[in-house]
């Protein structure tokens, strides 16, 4: 029993049972700060007396309807839907599903949950929930059966192909609901914008970190581990940011993992996603000497390789000197690129490794004569480089705005071949700046361009 | 009094079809063609910046005459759509519920150009008694696939509205609607005539020009009047007199030159040199990626290489053109290229 115990994740294990017991996240609505907890509790008792009023009034209304001819007929009234849900919106692992949990335990509620990991097409959501929701079942009346609270997380997960006609239904949903709907989401979508018109919105905001400190402690303490130090654990709070989840999976997974000696390396190697992070990555890059290793490198990571890859054609030639080298590696490079641009045009994701491969491992391994770089190198940012339309500043629109009164010419024509020929003609003397500018009535901004 | 227009090719620019520099027989054609008060429509075909879209500006103006103003319109194929332009196309498409038919409340899936730059102009009547309206599409063939919405384009509103289109390759413009058309060849100016214009320019702004430098303006120029204009414009700033070093020295400052010396320096194997220089000049003069690399093949072609190199550079660029039609990064595509030729300068 107790072997099974311990392979339950921390996380699920010290999941807060009650409201009380729970270090609450500070929380805002349209810009007030709130106190979280009384607003859901708020929330699911209010939610409750009015659906008690509208059953009741619905029952009239039915007796009403069943005498009446079919001009008098009334509407049965349904739960408003800024009382029937609300969302909490916020970084991840910060407690949301954990509040709406142990608010479920404090109520005595059943929590029935549809996540991200669910496919959520309009049959299946309406399969697992609306069945639930519209009727109460027959079991209720016989036995004094619990109350639902439906939680849908990860709402902002609803997206693509798989969960079509998602969001109509959960609409559909919030109108017709018998029961709490509560959301979860990580940040703002504009696909669930008639969502967000319909219900009231909680911004919830990370623990503070005196608070993130006191729970590892506690949990430290209940899993009587003494040997991470202290400045571990700070280190292992800054990387996670106010993730509590993280904090305590990282915790789990170090302690666990009966690892000797300095921890620090390990901590590092587990959050690799800021800027630092990314420099060191690509130092490391370059030092390697297999494809093993530099697949190990990039696996590690968890940094976006949507522009890993541009980072390291920027940073290229700090660490690649001599010319036959570059040639393999900008080969390599570009072949990566080419098959980036296909994955993403034609959803060949089984090519997926051979880019990988080829951006990290073979652009690392193109460096065979020039030496490993000792000591610290720069590693600086991709050059912001332009898309594929042709645009201008607005500056250069209203230059040509101007001149285009006394000469036609098409926009690409002037920035390629009359703009060029200005600024050599106005940086020849002041008489030519100013006659030019006179003559096309330029202002002091458009000026500076042709400067 | 009025100031005097400080830039050349605009002070220079012709105002009526007779002052076009040579061509006569083009002039001949649409001067006829004036006097029948009747045209198909049109394909101008000729090499870039001889003048294809001031002939037809100019003759539209004349054929309109006083119409002119509510009847032309010239728009290019070639300068993106603006945000505002994409919104008006795509609630323009929309078909209002209220239509019957089986189209009522869809989109009509016309592509945006049409939709927002053409379809407007063409679909209005005739103001002020011309016979018809006359639009002018510059770079036609940049259209692409674009162009199939034109074939029906030109026989419904045909009555309506003539169009010229204009284009520096036959080639890339589909059959249909080449054979909607009258082709007209424009040809670049003859020395002969550049000579004329030239020498009665020099005689205007009290400059000396010899026989020989108006020939290497000309090859410079590559018959091109408005550049050649601002050639001798600059050149004249520090003297009366021109002379071959001066133009050489500012030519080497336009855009082909640029190129020209990133394929030098690239030629040298100076690979951090030769790539700062190709991101100053895509940022600088906004290329689209394919029309750089058909700059350099250009250039390419103007240094003294023997075959085999030739043939091999050209098949580098080739696959770096290739591979930048599906790459997401044209910098590194642009990197690619220039690290290989400098590879490459080893063996030349």
């Amino acid at each position: 029993m107790s072997n099974l115990k311990t392979e339950i994740p921390w996380v699920e294990k010290y999941r807060p049972k009650s409201i009380k017991d729970m270090a609450l996240p500070s929380a805002r609505m349209s810009g007030h700060r709130v106190k979280l907890a009384d607003e859901l509790s708020n929330f699911i008792k209010n939610f409750f007396e009015e659906r008690n009023r509208v059953n009741i009034e619905n029952k009239k209304i039915r007796e009403f309807n069943r005498t009446a001819i079919d001009k008098e007929q009334k509407d049965e009234l349904k739960i408003p839907p800024e009382k029937a849900a609300v969302l909490l919106e916020g970084p991840p692992g910060i407690g949301k599903t954990s509040i709406v949990y142990a608010l479920a335990n404090d109520f005595n509620m059943e929590v029935i949950e549809t996540n991200a990991s669910d496919t959520r097409t309009r049959a299946r959501l309406e399969k697992r929930l609306k069945e639930t929701i519209k009727t109460r079942g027959i079991m209720d009346f016989i036995v004094q059966s619990r109350e639902k609270l439906i939680l849908i997380d990860e709402i902002d997960g609803i997206y693509g192909v798989q969960d079509r006609g998602a969001i109509p239904t959960v609409i559909e949903l919030i109108h017709d609901t018998q029961f709490p709907i509560i959301m979860c989401s990580n940040e703002y979508k504009t696909n669930l914008q008639p969502v967000y018109n319909k219900i009231r919105r909680y911004e919830v905001h990370p623990l503070p970190k005196n608070e993130v400190i006191k729970i590892a402690k506690n949990i430290l303490k209940k899993e009587n581990i003494t040997n991470l130090k202290e400045e571990d654990l700070e280190l292992i709070i800054d990387k996670n940011n106010g993730d509590l989840r993280g904090i305590i999976n990282d915790i789990q997974g170090i302690t666990q993992g009966n690892i000797e000696g300095d921890q620090k390396e390990l901590i590092l190697s587990l959050h690799r996603d800021n800027l630092e992070e990314i420099f060191s990555l690509i130092r490391d890059l370059f030092k390697v000497s297999s494809l093993r290793e530099a697949r190990n490198l990039t696996n590690k990571s968890d940094v976006d390789y949507n522009f890993l890859y541009k980072w390291i054609n920027e940073n290229l030639l700090t660490f690649i000197k001599s010319n036959r080298e570059l040639a393999e590696a900008f080969e390599n490079l570009s072949m990566a690129d080419e098959i980036f641009g296909r994955i993403r045009m034609n959803q060949y994701w089984g090519l997926l490794p051979y880019f990988f491969d080829l951006f990290a491992g073979g652009v690392a391994l193109s460096r065979q004569e020039t030496p490993i770089a000792k000591g610290f190198r720069r590693v600086v940012f991709p050059r912001y480089t332009s898309g594929t339309y042709f645009s201008l500043t607005n500056i250069e629109k209203e230059f040509i705005e101007k001149l285009k009164r006394k000469y036609e010419i098409s926009q690409i024509d002037f920035i390629q071949e009359f703009l060029p020929f200005l600024k050599i003609l106005c940086g020849t003397s002041r008489k030519q700046l100013k006659n030019v500018s006179d003559w096309l009535e330029l202002d002091a901004k458009e000026k500076k361009i042709l400067k | 009094m009025e100031q005097e227009i400080p830039i050349w090719r605009i002070k220079y620019h012709p105002k009526n079809l007779d002052q076009i520099c040579g061509r006569k027989e083009v002039k001949e054609t649409l001067k006829n063609i004036i006097k029948q008060k009747n045209f198909p429509h049109l394909l101008f075909v000729g090499s870039k910046g001889i003048g294809k879209t001031l002939i037809a500006y100019l003759f539209s103006k004349e054929f309109l005459g006083k119409a002119y103003d509510a009847n032309f319109k010239l728009v290019y194929a070639n300068v993106p759509l603006s945000e505002e332009e994409r919104k008006q196309a795509r609630s323009d498409a929309y078909v209002s519920t209220s239509k019957i038919g089986s189209i009522a409340g869809r989109r009509i899936t016309t592509p945006a150009f049409i939709q927002a730059r053409v379809k407007p102009f063409v679909q209005l009547k005739v103001l002020g008694g011309a016979p018809f309206k006359i639009l002018v599409v510059k770079n036609f063939e940049a259209l692409g696939q674009n162009q199939q919405g034109f074939r029906r384009l030109m026989e419904i509103y045909g009555r309506n509205c003539r169009m010229i289109l204009i284009t520096t390759k036959v080639s890339s413009i589909i059959n249909p609607i080449v054979s909607r058309c009258q082709i007209v060849l424009i040809s670049p100016v003859k020395l002969d005539d550049f000579k004329d214009l030239i020498t009665k320019i020099a005689a205007k702004e009290s400059l000396e020009i010899s026989d020989e430098t108006i020939e290497v303006l000309y090859k410079i120029s590559e018959g091109k009047i408005s550049h050649a204009l601002d050639l001798m414009q600059l050149s004249s700033i520090s003297g009366k007199t021109i002379d071959m070093e001066k133009l050489y020295e500012y030519s080497q400052k336009f855009r082909n030159d640029l190129i020209r010396s990133l394929l030098i320096v690239a030629f040298k194997g100076d690979f951090p040199k030769a790539r700062e220089l190709s991101r100053k000049i895509l940022s600088n003069y906004k290329y689209d990626i394919n029309e750089f690399f058909k700059l350099m093949i250009n250039e390419l072609n103007k240094f003294p290489l023997s075959k085999f190199v030739r043939s091999k550079l050209i098949n580098f660029i080739a696959e770096s053109e290739f591979r930048a039609l599906d790459g997401r990064d044209n910098d590194i595509q642009v990197s690619a290229l220039l690290s290989k030729i400098c590879l490459f300068s080893e063996y030349l």
